[in-house]
């Protein structure tokens, strides 16, 4: 079957099931009806942002010694662009375009969505239906990815992406999926990234959204991990009005292990969703979820972690923690660790802390000579921080806390307080 | 320096010190001695001007401000400083950062420019060296995952570099093995002076063989019952706090 024929395919299962509503189980804390209205709008017939030059280079993580693929509005940007040569890095709609809409069965797969997969839901259909554009990121066995690969999102309207990272026996890649909105509009950034990690792969991801605050970002990673390989994932939440994300991790071979870390930090009325999903298939398989929210304002976080230990994967090592600090009244989570398990012979632990800064470490501070302002924000911070020790990214964590920072009710009275 | 005048605080509804006077000149060295929940530590965090205390009337005055009236950092900027029983554990805040901010929050108070990181560095590191402190410490988070000593110890070592002129240590002494009381008792001895005064909590009458007090306090029942010089602490090691509540209680009834 051709892609394009998968792609109908996918179309007709989103006619078919459509918008997820709050009525469904997964859905039922975020309501998207808000982009209705974008599905009317035919994404491919609207023309790219002009002079878009001086907002990749104004909304970039500035100094990051890094290769680059920039989209601006689900179209790749080549122009703006530095790929390497010895790997693999290109735009999938060009691949595609290259290949006659034959594309070896890897990348076809890619397109493929089925009603019965883990957190289905019509708008992953539709992504694979719609997508623009994405990034195609082949990293060849026993390669190492010398510098990371950062891809900048730029948009201004609705788009939809698909990226593909398929990572060979062995080889090594940092991807830092970037998504900055510069837009009022109340458009849709509709998103999926696809991994694949053959054995002994490893690869660190980053996920930075930072939409603007009308916007809507919903995103699927699915990850598929053969034997030993590694994967280690930051998803930050700062922007957007609305984010849900969907990370569906399957250990399908003995050893692999992955680490999920989420941070977000959130204000006003924002609301981000995250429903997590580890498959354990295989025995031996090591999986470790962190996640902290930081809730300002009227802001709700929904955090989902479920964890499904399959009937043969023996030695299983699981563990989740989700810290949520309420800055205040108003602010909501909703917090929810499920454990599916069909073994005897594992290990799985989780927990959910929803709390208020500690009094004791406030008053501690405060005995050293630090305000009782400067005091909450150095310990909301901390909190936070602890998230991104795990990240060995220096300038990318520097940028990450220098946006969550300015986040804080009063980022200004840390100053100085920080190394 | 610090004059307290007819204290009574209670703690959710139970009245805990009930009258305490208590005067501290500069320059002196005050052992607050007694049995357990008499109020010895309540009186020291009081001081310090942690929350949770009802203060329902008395005064206290230090360098002739109301200390009451004071927040936390106030008095830490006015020279406070309380060495905890407890000292709290505070991941992802740096020790040394802590102190940084500590210091030039002082400093700002008193018109002074801030330390730079060089300047700052070297008194830390001699700090560190006076109660033997690990310099690694100085990069770690805040008391996190240090042993009761290290606590301790870290303690001492902020009291140093924050040069506090009422320094309140609440059995600093407790859970210390020998040779750490000695590194501790050093560090608090260097740092009396004539325009300083401490004022510590103990329930042993070993640390007192090192940092040797002007005046020993038995504070029971709420109140300071008998005040002594170093020898009483001797007496009452041998003859435990019952003799002096009873003498308490008599000259109470010859009233």
């Amino acid at each position: 079957m051709s892609v394009a024929a998968i792609r109908r395919r996918a179309f007709d299962l989103f006619k078919e099931t459509g918008l997820p509503s709050t009525r469904h189980e997964d859905w039922k804390y975020t309501d998207i009806s808000r982009i209705q209205h974008v599905l009317s709008i035919d994404s491919s017939s609207t023309a790219p942002i002009d002079n878009h030059a001086s907002i990749i280079n104004s909304t970039a993580i500035a100094d990051l010694d890094a290769y680059k693929a920039v989209l601006v509005d689900g179209v790749f940007d080549d122009a703006h662009s530095n790929l390497p040569e010895d790997v693999t890095v290109l735009s999938l709609a060009a691949f595609l375009n290259d290949m006659g809409g034959q594309a070896p069965d890897d990348i076809q797969r890619l397109f493929e969505v089925r009603g019965d997969e883990p957190l289905f839901n019509g708008l992953l259909a539709l992504n694979s239906a719609k997508a623009s554009d994405g990034v195609l990121l082949c990293v060849a066995n026993n390669t190492v990815l010398e510098k990371p690969l950062y891809i900048q999102h730029i948009s201004t309207q609705t788009n939809f992406i698909r990226h593909a990272i398929l990572m060979g026996k062995q080889a090594e890649a940092e991807v830092i999926e970037h998504y900055v909105g510069v837009s009022e509009e109340k458009a849709l950034s509709s998103l999926s990234s696809n991994v694949i990690l053959k054995q002994g792969a490893r690869l660190q991801h980053i996920r930075i959204q930072q939409e603007s605050n009308q916007q809507t970002h919903i995103a699927r990673v699915e990850v598929k991990q053969l034997q030993d390989s590694s994967y280690t994932l930051h998803a930050v939440e700062l922007g957007c009005a609305l984010s849900r994300v969907d990370v569906v991790v399957a250990l399908a071979e003995q050893g692999a292990t992955c680490a999920l870390n989420g941070l977000f930090v959130l204000g006003g009325r924002q609301h981000v969703d995250h429903h997590t999903r580890i498959d354990h298939i295989a025995p031996h398989c090591t999986s470790r979820e962190n996640y902290r929210t930081v809730l300002d304002g009227r802001s709700r976080a929904v955090f989902n972690g479920k964890v499904v230990v399959h009937k043969g994967a023996v030695k299983t090592d699981s563990a989740q923690s989700n810290g949520n600090l309420l800055l205040s009244k108003h602010a909501e989570i909703d917090t929810k660790p499920e454990l599916e398990i069909y073994n005897d012979d594992v290990k799985c632990a989780h927990g959910a802390t929803v709390g208020q800064l500690d009094e004791q470490q406030l008053f501690y501070l405060r005995s050293r000579g630090i305000s009782a302002v400067a005091a909450q924000e150095l310990l909301t911070f901390a909190f936070a921080d602890e998230v991104l020790t795990s990240m060995s990214n220096q300038q990318v964590r520097a940028y990450i806390e220098g946006i969550a920072f300015a986040k804080l009710p009063h980022g200004a009275e840390l100053d100085g307080l920080l190394g | 320096m610090l004059v307290i005048k007819d204290l009574h605080v209670s703690v959710v509804g139970k009245e805990i010190l009930k009258g305490l006077n208590l005067t501290i000149l500069a320059g002196e060295v005050h052992a607050i001695m007694g049995p357990n929940g008499a109020g010895k530590s309540t009186l020291a965090n009081v001081i310090a001007g942690r929350g949770g205390y009802e203060i329902t009337s008395g005064s206290v005055t230090y360098k002739n401000k109301d200390l009451l009236a004071m927040l936390p950092e106030e008095r830490a900027w006015a020279g406070v400083f309380l060495a905890f029983q407890y000292p709290v554990e505070i991941p992802g805040v740096n020790n040394t950062y802590l102190l940084k901010a500590g210091v030039n929050a002082k400093r700002k108070q008193q018109d002074l420019d801030a330390l730079d990181a060089i300047d700052f560095m070297k008194i830390v590191k001699e700090k560190a060296k006076l109660v033997e402190l690990d310099p690694s410490f100085l990069s770690r988070s805040v008391n996190e995952g240090f042993s009761g000593g290290e606590k301790k110890r870290n303690e001492i070592f902020q009291m140093a570099v924050l040069e506090p002129s009422l320094a309140l240590l609440d059995e600093t002494d407790s859970g210390l093995d020998i040779d750490a009381l000695r590194v501790v008792a050093k560090g608090v001895n260097k740092l009396r002076g004539e325009d300083r005064a401490i004022m510590m909590v103990t329930h042993y009458q070993r640390l007192l063989d090192y940092i040797e007090p002007d005046f020993v306090h038995v504070l029971a029942n709420g109140k300071i019952l008998k005040t002594g010089d170093k020898s009483l602490a001797l007496e009452l090691e041998e003859r435990g706090y019952d003799w002096v509540k009873a003498e308490a209680l008599g000259s109470e009834k010859s009233v």
